[in-house]
């Protein structure tokens, strides 16, 4: 009788922790990109100086993607935030333009998967832009927004490289604005026009690849080791857009560093952790 | 899928050609020079207002650049150029100089005198300072008097309601910006705005819209508000001379229409356009005039603003200890 009820219960537990077997539940992971940027800039802008500057900047980006929805592996979503700065020189080094950034995008992409290994995702970006330049001996324009916002199409080429030991993973991401609208003021009006007296004459403009062009390239490697997949590449990001009779231009030349991770993402009423999943919060 | 991939290829290159870069002019005197010119040419705002040739100031100064040998004569001669708009706003600035133009206030009286003004008679020993103002009561505490040399130096409200606090047994106030060269804008509104009991239109003020020399926008209507609840209801007489220039002009402008105010003294030393700022190969900054502000009748404010009384000081007064304008002040008051 003993031995009944003791194979019951081990037979019960069995049964229990086997239908909590998370390897029988699909989840949908989230693929998160954290990388750091070393990066030379020089940037052009006529409303607070017609000469370049140029220096060194630091950039950091957060990107992550997953798909929509588990039954469809097809069509994934992403979001990209990302910050930059800047400190940059005209070229006789005696006034310095000081640049502070931050974009944020959201995509949509669908997934080709040409053979084992290769992958191209091609979809659109919509992307918002807002930067500040400092310009701190000008008089009456010591400053400058970029404010924009576009849509763009993207496309990324993935490359599995299976060796002995890993699988190393070669990257090629592609962005470049197609349509949006943008803050350009005019070149002979100063802030205190726009802001104490409200003129914003001719300062919102729609950009087309006519006014507006630019190229986001990031080519990248990522290894995985031990406990962490590294991630290493360059990032090129030139921009040349012209409104008000002014030509603005940016390019920016990163050496990158960063990981690369997939994470579930447990939250709210509906997506609950299942129980063999420890929380800070038990 | 070949057909689209070429015509995709044709509108890259396409599209590639409909930005293009303006050229640089190259870091030489000459190249410089014609930065200068040309910055000056296409975002100057008073060369037709002035009735300025700079077509022939181009052709009379360029001849002049093939001579020059060093940074120092270059810089002499651009500041010439420059000094040919005749304009207090208008500098250039290099790691070792600064070009001015100041024939606004140097061909003209002084009307001011810094040892009469600290003299036992006015601000003496005993006066007090709040917010870049030094005031005290003058004429056996009767009348206010206040001297305000930079609209640089900010003031707060609390600052304006101790001074005017402080004048409350007094008939009238003075206000004194003779040797006042400017500073902020929205410091010269804030100043005006104790003085008037409702919103007014006090100027206007355009900005350039294109390269042409006369490209201007719509008159954009500056305004004066009235204090919402610091407000000086009594006399008040403004002091001018010739140094009393750019935001202080704007100042002046504004009391012009203030309820109660009286100018008097010399008439301002101008400065209406709004400076702007830009850069010449070489690294050096040019300022200049790029946005012209006018009265509220729309005349233009870049070469002074009458005052109502003018006055100008006695040699006999100043040798005496009077300051003829302050004297005058005080006896429109009284």
């Amino acid at each position: 009788m003993k031995k009944t009820i003791l194979v019951s219960c081990l037979l019960f537990v069995y049964v229990i922790l086997w239908a909590e077997n998370p390897n029988d539940q699909k989840y949908l992971l989230t693929t998160n990109v954290n990388s750091f940027g070393f990066s030379t800039i020089d940037m052009t802008d006529p409303y607070l100086s017609p000469t370049n500057y140029s220096g060194i900047g630091l950039n950091y980006t957060h990107e992550n993607r997953r798909f929509l929805k588990l039954e469809n592996t097809t069509f994934s979503m992403q979001n990209k935030l990302g910050f930059a700065s800047g400190l940059m020189l005209n070229p006789t080094g005696n006034s310095a333009l000081t640049y502070l950034g931050v974009n944020y995008g959201w995509g949509i992409n669908y997934h080709f998967r040409l053979e084992k290994g290769i992958r191209i995702l091609a979809g659109g970006l919509w992307d918002i832009d807002l930067g500040f330049k400092d310009m701190a001996r000008n008089i009456n324009n010591p400053v400058n927004v970029d404010l924009s916002t576009n849509l763009n199409l993207t496309g990324l080429l993935q490359y599995d490289i299976p060796t002995h030991r890993r699988t190393m993973r070669l990257e090629m991401a592609l962005q470049t604005p197609i349509i949006g609208c943008m803050y350009v003021p005019l070149g002979g009006a100063s802030y205190y026009d726009m802001f104490e007296l409200g003129s914003f004459t001719n300062a919102i403009h729609a950009s087309t690849l006519f006014n507006k062009r630019g190229l986001v390239q990031t080519y990248a490697i990522s290894i995985p080791f031990n406990q962490v997949v590294w991630r290493f590449g360059l990032h090129l990001n030139n921009l040349i857009y012209k409104a008000n009779n002014m030509v603005f231009t940016k390019n920016e030349y990163s050496l990158l560093i960063g990981t690369t991770f997939d994470a579930i993402h447990f939250g709210g009423r509906k997506k609950t952790a299942p129980l063999n999943f420890i929380s800070t919060n038990e | 899928m070949k057909k689209y991939f070429n015509l995709f290829i044709f509108s890259v290159v396409l599209l590639s050609s409909c930005i293009d870069e303006p050229e640089m002019q190259p870091n030489t005197y000459k190249g410089n020079f014609e930065a200068l010119w040309q910055i000056i040419n296409t975002k100057y705002c008073y060369i037709d207002y002035k009735n300025i040739n700079w077509d022939s100031i181009h052709t009379a100064y360029k001849s002049r650049v093939d001579t020059v040998s060093s940074n120092l004569r270059f810089f002499d001669l651009m500041g010439s150029m420059l000094n040919e708009l005749k304009d207090g706003h208008v500098n250039l600035y290099s790691d070792f100089d600064k070009s001015r133009y100041w024939k606004w206030f140097t061909d003209y009286p002084d009307n001011f005198s810094s040892s009469l003004i600290n003299s036992n008679r006015y601000l003496g020993d005993d006066y007090r300072m709040a917010g870049g103002f030094r005031y005290k009561t003058i004429n056996n505490g009767t009348i206010g008097y206040m001297y305000y040399d930079d609209f640089s130096d900010s003031f707060s409200d609390a600052n304006m309601a101790y001074i005017l606090k402080s004048f409350s047994a007094c008939k009238g106030l003075i206000i004194d910006v003779r040797n006042n060269g400017g500073g902020y804008l929205d410091l010269s509104e804030k100043l005006a705005s104790y003085f008037f009991t409702e919103e007014k239109t006090t100027g206007y003020i355009c900005y350039k819209t294109g390269s042409g020399h006369s490209d201007f926008s719509k008159p954009a209507a500056i305004k004066t508000p009235a204090h919402k609840t610091i407000q000086w209801q009594r006399l008040v007489v403004v002091l001018t001379n010739r140094m009393s220039f750019s935001a202080t002009n704007s100042f002046v402008s504004r009391m012009k229409l203030a309820p109660k105010a009286t100018i008097v003294g010399d008439k301002t030393g101008g400065g209406g356009g709004l400076p702007l700022s830009s850069e010449l190969p070489n690294g050096w900054l040019v300022r200049f005039s790029a946005e012209p502000m006018y009265d509220a009748e729309m005349q233009h404010i870049e070469w002074g603003i009458s005052p109502t009384v003018k006055v100008d000081m006695s040699a006999t007064d100043e040798a005496n200890g009077y300051d003829t304008i302050i004297e005058k002040a005080i006896s429109l008051i009284k």
